[in-house]
């Protein structure tokens, strides 16, 4: 190997590692600094176990919601360009570029009982800010272009023509979509799927604002790993980084094993 | 039994892409629609497959106005320029598509895909994914898959356009012995006047939205209908004030003819183009490979040039 290839080599490991995988180790070593038994306490922290089970349930209706969301407009965007489209694609890029927290801010202000948006929803007894419904209200948000982001560039580049073959050898719409359509984005739907996860799961600024960060009601994981820092029991606020990191890991290995299966099947140029 | 458009108009925005285009295929017919980039050719192809929306007219299949019938009821067989392989289906699932949606049962699906896939030659590959087959096997899956659901008519958009050369070639051949064989009523596009005389035994010559003129590839060679259609099937040269095929002129020795002087040769092995210039003009004749061994221009001598 060249010598200057071998010290780009040594400085992206030494970046990289000192960047995520040293710091992640860290937390890994207070996680286990007191003992198993200890960890097994923590890790059983009802309070935790509640947050963790909330962080789970908001996931659960997110991620299908954005994915519904991220494929849909992908096809409108791709298969029907007009200056709506335009501005929509725009629009979707919005929650990457504005803070968590200004985020978190708008949606109280709109959707609080005496919001503009709110105020209606009150008056039938709806209630949308400061519950699960809102966690699940900011989760979406922040996570909005993240599957049409991967989708969009696969469908331009897959054209129209399979579908196009597929309704002259007589299928519906609905089988090419399902049968052409979605088979051809799959993968990318996928990336876009654990992108959302990995983002709803972590997500702290935005929840922190609309969920008004009740213990056992409207605290996530994040939100209860954040409360036991400020309420000085750091070590269970370590326990739930540490679940944290782990389920992210385990999303992004499963999706990479998935991935790599199925490049060796066939064809995906992500 | 036969395809008839009626007067089919369509515009793409404000630009009016088929004008009044009425024409009927008679049925068993390999018909190739000519004509250069933008002629409307494809959209043509589009719209009696189905696929395209029109402005104005009609489309019969076989007495049947299918005019506001949607693709998927047409039974039509198309193949797109790129023929368009399902990446994520096998070739034997790719052919399979069309007797699946038709709920063809699994025994007999698998012994009429057999039989295509023997048709195109493609037995071998049937367990492969279409990134693995060359470009050739590619259009005869693309092929096998249209003939799947036993289609009335047949629509080859740009079939050898993205081959190469000899590929192409052979393919020509095969897809025309194919065509009679089968007798299904196949239109193909193209903008290549060759392949399309090599093919198809009716032309329809397509320009500007317009049919210029329909007839046997030959017919429409010898008397062509407009000044259009003279240049489109092929090379012209002026010779005199008046234009001729290069091959319809030839040279002899001086003072045979009116004479011009050889400004230069060019050798294509089967063809040997002699360029020669009189006055102002330059005018080239086109000459047998054996003809030019027998009159051997040389560069610079002087030539009579008169018509065939």
């Amino acid at each position: 190997m060249p010598r200057s290839s071998r010290l780009l080599r040594i400085a992206v490991l030494g970046y990289v590692g000192a960047l995520v995988a040293l710091p992640l180790f860290f937390v890994f070593q207070q996680v286990f600094s007191h003992g198993l038994s200890t960890l097994a306490t923590a890790l059983t922290n009802h309070e935790m176990d509640k947050a963790l089970w909330l962080t789970l349930r908001v996931a659960l209706v997110a991620v299908p919601l954005n994915v519904a969301f991220g494929v849909g407009v992908s096809l409108w965007i791709v298969r029907h360009p007009s200056k709506l489209t335009h501005v929509i694609d725009t629009l979707i890029d919005v929650p990457l570029a504005v803070s968590p927290i200004v985020i978190g801010l708008s949606l109280e202000l709109a959707y609080a009982q005496n919001g503009w948006f709110g105020r209606p929803f009150a008056a039938w007894g709806l209630h949308l800010m400061f519950n699960y419904w809102a966690i699940v209200l900011a989760s979406v948000y922040v996570s909005l272009p993240l599957v049409s982001r991967q989708v969009i560039p696969l469908l331009r580049e897959v054209g129209t023509h399979q579908e196009q073959t597929a309704q002259t050898l007589g299928a519906g719409h609905i089988r090419v979509f399902f049968t052409v359509t979605m088979r051809s984005i799959t993968w990318a739907t996928a990336y876009g799927v654990s992108l959302t996860l990995a983002r709803v799961i972590g997500e702290y600024g935005a929840v922190l604002i609309v969920s008004g960060n009740i213990g056992y009601v409207t605290e996530t994981l994040t939100l209860n790993i954040g409360n036991n820092f400020e309420n000085f029991t750091p070590y269970q606020g370590f326990v739930g980084a540490g679940l944290l990191a782990v389920s992210s890991i385990f999303v992004l290995l499963v999706l990479g094993l998935a991935r790599h299966r199925e490049r060796l099947r066939h064809e995906y140029r992500p | 039994m036969s395809i008839v458009l009626s007067n089919i108009t369509k515009h793409f925005g404000a630009d009016l892409v088929l004008d009044d285009v009425s024409d009927e295929i008679p049925s068993g017919s390999m018909t190739a629609l000519l004509g250069p980039s933008g002629s409307g050719k494809s959209t043509l192809l589009r719209i009696i497959a189905g696929l395209e929306p029109l402005d104005g007219g009609r489309v019969q299949l076989h007495g049947r106005d299918v005019t506001t019938v949607a693709a998927r009821h047409r039974q039509i067989g198309f193949c797109f320029q790129d023929y368009a392989p399902f990446n994520q289906m096998t070739v034997f699932d790719n052919v399979a598509y069309g007797l699946k949606v038709r709920h063809v049962p699994a025994a007999q699906r698998r012994r009429e895909i057999d039989e295509l896939l023997g048709l195109v030659r493609l037995n071998d590959f049937a367990d492969r994914y279409p990134r693995h087959l060359s470009g050739g096997q590619r259009q005869r899956m693309a092929l096998a898959r249209a003939l799947a659901i036993k289609p009335e008519v047949l629509l080859l958009d740009e079939p050898f356009a993205a081959l190469d050369a000899q590929v192409g070639g052979e393919l020509r051949v095969w897809v025309k012995s194919l065509q009679r064989e089968l007798g299904i009523t196949t239109i193909l596009v193209t903008h290549n006047q060759s392949e399309a005389m090599e093919v198809a035994d009716r032309l329809v010559i397509l320009h500007e939205g317009r049919i210029e003129q329909v007839g046997p590839p030959e017919q429409v060679y010898d008397k062509p209908a407009t000044d259009f259609v003279h240049s489109f099937l092929g090379p012209l040269t002026t010779w005199e004030g008046e234009s001729y095929r290069p091959h319809d002129l030839q040279v002899g020795p001086e003072g045979s003819g009116l004479d011009a002087r050889i400004v230069d040769v060019i050798r294509l092995g089967f063809e040997v183009r002699v360029v020669v210039e009189r006055g102002e003009v330059t005018t080239w004749v086109q000459l047998t490979h054996h003809e030019a061994r027998q009159f051997n221009p040389m560069v610079g001598s002087i030539v009579a040039v008169r018509p065939r």
